[in-house]
């Protein structure tokens, strides 16, 4: 069995049962790599970013630009009468669209006070029918900001029912996101499959995973056992 | 060489990779740990450093660390709750896989610890989100944690390096550079496709 990336021209030619997993178990390695390479990216460069905070350059909340305006708005249709329903129909008549984010609890049935989110743009919402009206304070980031949301933007909060999805582009965002781990995981496992058909490079590879299980092991588990 | 670099690299970090990716499934549906029994202790009679009601963020972080190590407490320290009317401070303290809460009451000198084992899913969701970007001047104040933060920067250093090595050596494989190009294409169109929807 070849590596994973040796040239077709040198493998040999497959009698074995299995190989045809093993031809296929390649091809989707690096298939699956690059379908997803963007996505890695983005994941891997916003995770060393959040990871960073005092890295400056990448710096976007301090440089985004705020506006504010007032729209007159109409008391919402009779059948919206769940908070969210009454948000959804605030924001149709908006213009904005995006994930609610709850932020305070609600004490006047008159008013309604939330958040929309969109990577790159963060909608802070007043609504007031007694005075048919909305503040909205819409504060627009950079490009920066919008790589960082993207790696956490599932549109749930933990801990917290009130907020959950609700906005089609964020399920499609978290699915999106599901597909991406799914798809590291088959690689890992692939790779794996494929060292193991290997033979001269077991043994320098198994010390190398075995340091890579033991290190990761003491933070998932040997922590616990240690203090 | 860049075939065997490929190859080991990918093994050394495929478990960090692992913790990232399976965490993720517990971020996106908002998983939350099941309830552990808790084990409270309580401790009383503590020589409380006098400033502590004074003090805030890192200072407050460094001043808390030696009272938790009398107390036989490690962990990180998380963001600390200051309830000046009750002279209380709340500390929680985590260790992936395990929350541990502190009451400290300054005037009563006594602290009331709860010990939480909140199991691996939570211990993976703790380490995908650290460091973080919040709190960074009260952030990485246990040594491990500090570890912790060079193995994810490392990941991802190794991992970038695994994604061009790895594109590199299928270039070179001439039967495969055209399925490759269209999934390499597809997947470009489908990350900035969806990108730009949510985004715009």
């Amino acid at each position: 069995m070849p590596s994973a990336t040796e040239p077709l021209a040198e493998a040999k030619p497959a009698t074995r049962p299995w190989a045809g997993l093993e031809r296929w178990n390649r091809k989707l390695h690096f298939y699956a790599g690059l379908f997803l390479l963007f996505f890695l990216w983005l994941f891997a460069l916003s995770g060393l970013f959040l990871n960073h905070p005092a890295w400056t350059f990448h710096e976007h909340w301090k440089n985004r630009k705020e506006t504010s305006y007032e729209r007159p708005i109409t008391t919402p249709r009779p059948d919206a009468i769940e908070d969210l329903e009454q948000a959804r129909d605030i924001m149709s008549q908006l213009g904005i669209e995006g994930d609610i984010l709850w932020t305070t609890p609600r004490t006047d049935s008159d008013l309604l006070d939330f958040q929309v989110r969109r990577p790159g743009h963060f909608f802070f919402i007043k609504a007031n029918w007694r005075q048919g009206s909305a503040s909205v304070r819409h504060a627009e980031v950079n490009a920066w900001g919008v790589m960082k949301f993207l790696h956490v933007f599932s549109g749930n909060v933990a801990d917290d029912a009130r907020n959950h999805r609700d906005w089609a582009l964020t399920y499609l965002w978290a699915y999106s996101m599901d597909a991406v781990a799914a798809g590291l995981i088959f690689m890992v496992l692939s790779s794996v499959y494929m060292w193991l058909q290997l033979p001269p490079k077991r043994r320098l590879g198994a010390i190398v995973l075995g340091a890579g299980c033991l290190s990761c092991g003491l933070f998932c588990l040997g922590l616990r056992w240690l203090f | 060489m860049t075939r065997d670099l490929h190859l080991y690299v990918g093994l050394f970090i495929s478990p960090f990779v692992l913790v990232f990716s399976v965490s993720v499934f517990f971020f996106v549906h908002a998983w939350t740990p099941s309830m552990a029994p808790e084990t409270t202790r309580v401790v009383a009679s503590l020589d409380l450093p006098t400033d502590l009601a004074t003090l805030s963020g890192r200072p407050l972080v460094d001043a808390l660390k030696p009272l938790l190590g009398r107390l036989n407490i490690r962990g990180e320290i998380g963001f600390v709750q200051k309830r000046m009317q009750e002279q209380t401070l709340l500390i929680p303290v985590s260790i992936p896989g395990r929350a541990i809460s502190v009451q400290l009451h300054l005037g009563r000198r006594e602290a009331n610890i709860v010990t939480r084992e909140t199991g691996l899913a939570d211990a993976l969701m703790t380490l995908h989100k650290s460091p973080g970007g919040h709190g960074p001047d009260i952030r990485m104040n246990w040594l491990a944690m500090k570890a912790w933060r060079w193995f994810a920067d490392a990941t991802v250093y190794l991992t970038l390096f695994i994604t061009i090595s790895g594109v590199y050596l299928w270039a070179m494989l001439r039967a495969e550079r055209r399925v490759g190009l269209v999934l390499l294409c597809a997947g470009t169109v489908t990350f900035f496709g969806i990108a730009y929807a949510v985004s715009h």
